[in-house]
């Protein structure tokens, strides 16, 4: 086998072996996340991580939060608020957390999630899941 | 932590990853081939390294500049943004593909995985919007190692 060959197989198994690790890393924290409670709310509630530096944020997820109408959406500075973040396991911005009426966070996204994807979840915790799925 | 937003036109940014990537891939794929296409890599090593330093001599950028919004063919896409993070992460890929570049002497099979590795962060954050170099910049800054 020649060596660019060789270079490919390097590099991939690098990069999968790197996408595994960040796919047990995001897994494990999304488990410990959804042990997080906010506070009590009438209705389901997204609470939205974000940070001056984050470009996603602005340029995808925001437009995406924007087309939720009628949801509130807690702004949260990961930065600003490192306890609160560090609570979730934030390390990856934009993050959106679906909270359920009794303070419980119900799904964690790390990365940005579509507008389709969030009012899912907003739904879901709307039919009462969360109150099984973290009990 | 300063935060001071100015206008950075992501398009110029993205013409940049995706001559990050184009030029490693021709390297690798085309040094099979025709060997001295291997110089490609420290080449765009001293390309990213320079333009990190002095912007005018960008190259990519300076492609899309002078020729490739002028003419149309791109569309600028100003983001209210920092060019510091973005800046740092080229010049972090420059940093990367000069040691891939020393690596290709007596390990030719490090050197080429270094260098695809920098073209496949250029790729994620062409693709998906995330920025490693970004990232690293935003932690050092954070843990006060540089002035971010």
């Amino acid at each position: 086998m020649n060596p660019q060959l060789w270079a490919v197989a390097v590099a991939g198994v690098v990069v999968l072996a790197a996408a595994v690790l960040e796919l047990i890393r995001s897994t494990r924290a999304r488990r410990a996340a959804l042990i997080c409670e906010g506070a009590p709310s009438t209705e389901p509630y997204i609470l939205y991580f974000t940070g001056d530096g984050c470009t996603v944020c602005r340029t995808h997820q925001e437009p995406a939060l924007a087309k939720l109408s009628g949801v509130r959406i807690d702004k949260v500075d990961a930065i600003a608020q490192r306890d609160l973040a560090e609570s979730f396991h934030v390390y990856t911005l934009p993050t959106t957390v679906v909270m359920c009426t009794n303070g419980k966070a119900l799904y964690v996204n790390y990365g940005y999630a579509s507008a389709r994807k969030l009012e899912g979840q907003l739904a879901d915790a709307r039919s009462g899941l969360g109150a099984t799925a973290t009990a | 932590m300063s935060s001071a937003l100015q206008t950075v036109d992501h398009s110029a940014l993205k013409v940049n990853q995706t001559g990050i990537i184009v030029t490693v891939l021709v390297a690798v794929i085309g040094s099979a081939f025709f060997t001295p296409l291997i110089w490609l890599i420290p080449l765009l090593a001293i390309v990213l390294l320079l333009g990190t330093f002095v912007p005018q001599l960008a190259l990519f950028k300076q492609l899309y500049f002078q020729v490739l919004k002028p003419r149309g063919i791109v569309k600028p896409r100003p983001v209210q943004d920092r060019p510091e993070p973005h800046n740092f992460a080229q010049g972090l890929g420059g940093v990367f593909l000069a040691v891939a570049s020393v690596l290709l002497l007596p390990f030719e099979i490090a050197g080429l995985a270094l260098a695809l590795l920098v073209a496949v962060l250029a790729f994620v954050n062409l693709a998906f919007g995330y920025c490693l170099g970004c990232q690293i910049y935003f932690q050092l800054g954070k843990r006060g190692l540089i002035r971010a």
